[in-house]
């Protein structure tokens, strides 16, 4: 795997434009499904996309194998929605959330309260109501199937962190979802 | 031992871990208490639920235009900036310091003039053919009677200017003329390129950029204030 990135990233940097076709073949559409999920806007998705790639262009120089392509994309694509995300934020004249934001509510029952068959409207209903750390962690990790490692190496936090972000995730989407 | 403590864990064994696959002792207490507590099979019913739910969500397709942008903007990149990086590569430590404020001029310059043509040209995969543009052969004369009347007052302010500064000036001149010439071989064998008709007005216009700023600075030099750059820089607007 990483011998094959490290070939198609060789092959970019030489200018091969059909490589740097098929990275973007291989990666657009888990990062659009990523990045619309982030910013909840199509069109913003879009934008986000577009320069995640160009940057991917710019910067594949500096591609040294230390992680998969992949990882390292969704690293730049989680950057940049961050970045989005916090500065709409400051545009709208409030502060984003921090990765650690407050406790997550449980409420007050044992027996499970999701109902079984929880349906996949709801589901991204609830995703995109979750404060923006929460929401990367958990998109990272149960929608996109990182492990916790990889989270942490793509957000930047420890892997501590990333397991916290991901339970809260998953205590928050219990309470929204059972309502 | 509160179920809080067991939180870390109980995620981990959503996620799949058994305390029979590996030697683990929490996990394993865990998997103990989590037979007699409500509530964390209540839990580890609904974090299943969700995981499972979350990890078969739709992927969705980003429409074929965000590609089209990608490729057109890689393609204005690389295109666009061999003379900049060429510029970019002398040496500004072995410059006077007058040139080299020139220098960064230049390059902001041609910069600007990157993103000013970003902003207003559509998007395109390929170098796009149309019919021959009148436009651009009046853009063209426009843009050389500027360049003629500014060398005559560069060449009348040249003994104004350093030896050291001289010759970078050369150097940066000798590279645009290379890109102008270059732009007009590529207009000569398509006439009908887009691609290279902008090409060779930006060439010029870095050209008439470089020129103004050389009879500016021959001024600061010289003390004068550079009434005959405005003037001939108005020619340009």
């Amino acid at each position: 795997m990483r011998t094959a990135d490290l070939e198609l990233a060789a092959r970019c940097r030489a200018g091969d434009a059909d490589a740097f076709a098929e990275l973007y073949r291989q990666h657009a559409r888990r990062l659009f499904s990523l990045v619309l999920r982030m910013t909840g806007s199509a069109e913003d998705a879009e934008d986000l996309l577009q320069e995640v790639f160009l940057q991917a262009h710019r910067k594949l120089a500096g591609f040294r194998g230390e992680s998969t392509l992949g990882t390292w994309l969704y690293r730049l694509a989680m950057n940049h929605c961050l970045d989005h995300l916090r500065g709409r934020g400051a545009k709208m004249g409030r502060s984003t959330e921090s990765l650690d934001v407050e406790d997550a509510f449980e409420p007050a029952a044992y027996a499970p309260i999701v109902p079984t068959a929880v349906s996949c409207v709801d589901l991204e209903r609830a995703i995109a109501a979750l404060p923006e750390g929460y929401r990367a962690a958990f998109l990272l990790h149960d929608v996109e199937g990182f492990e916790h490692r990889e989270v942490a190496k793509i957000l930047g936090v420890s892997e501590g962190t990333s397991k916290s972000q991901v339970h809260k995730a998953r205590m928050k989407l219990r309470a929204m979802l059972s309502q | 031992m509160s179920c809080e403590l067991y939180d870390d864990v109980l995620d981990e064994y959503v996620d799949g871990a058994r305390a029979a696959d590996r030697a683990d002792a929490r996990l394993a207490a865990f998997e103990s208490h989590l037979a007699g507590c409500a509530r964390c099979q209540g839990l580890v019913a609904d974090f299943a639920n969700i995981r499972r739910t979350a990890a078969a969500l739709d992927e969705h397709l980003p429409p074929p235009r965000v590609w089209a942008k990608i490729a057109s903007s890689i393609e204005q990149e690389e295109r666009q900036p061999w003379w900049a990086r060429s510029l970019a590569n002398t040496r500004a430590a072995r410059l006077p310091l007058a040139a080299a404020a020139l220098l960064a001029l230049l390059l902001g310059g041609a910069a600007w003039l990157g993103w000013q043509q970003e902003r207003g040209s559509p998007p395109q995969t390929t170098a796009a053919v149309q019919t021959p543009d009148a436009g651009t052969a009046m853009a063209e004369q426009h843009y050389e009677e500027a360049i003629a009347g500014l060398q005559q007052i560069v060449d009348a302010r040249d003994a104004d200017l350093d030896p050291g500064t001289r010759a970078v000036l050369r150097q940066n001149f000798a590279v645009i003329d290379r890109a102008i010439n270059e732009s007009r071989e590529a207009l000569s064998d398509e006439p009908a390129s887009a691609l290279a008709q902008e090409s060779l007005l930006d060439a010029l216009d870095t050209k008439v950029a470089l020129l103004q700023d050389t009879v500016a600075l021959a001024s600061e030099i010289d003390g004068d204030r550079p009434d005959d750059a405005a003037g001939a820089a108005q020619v340009n607007q």
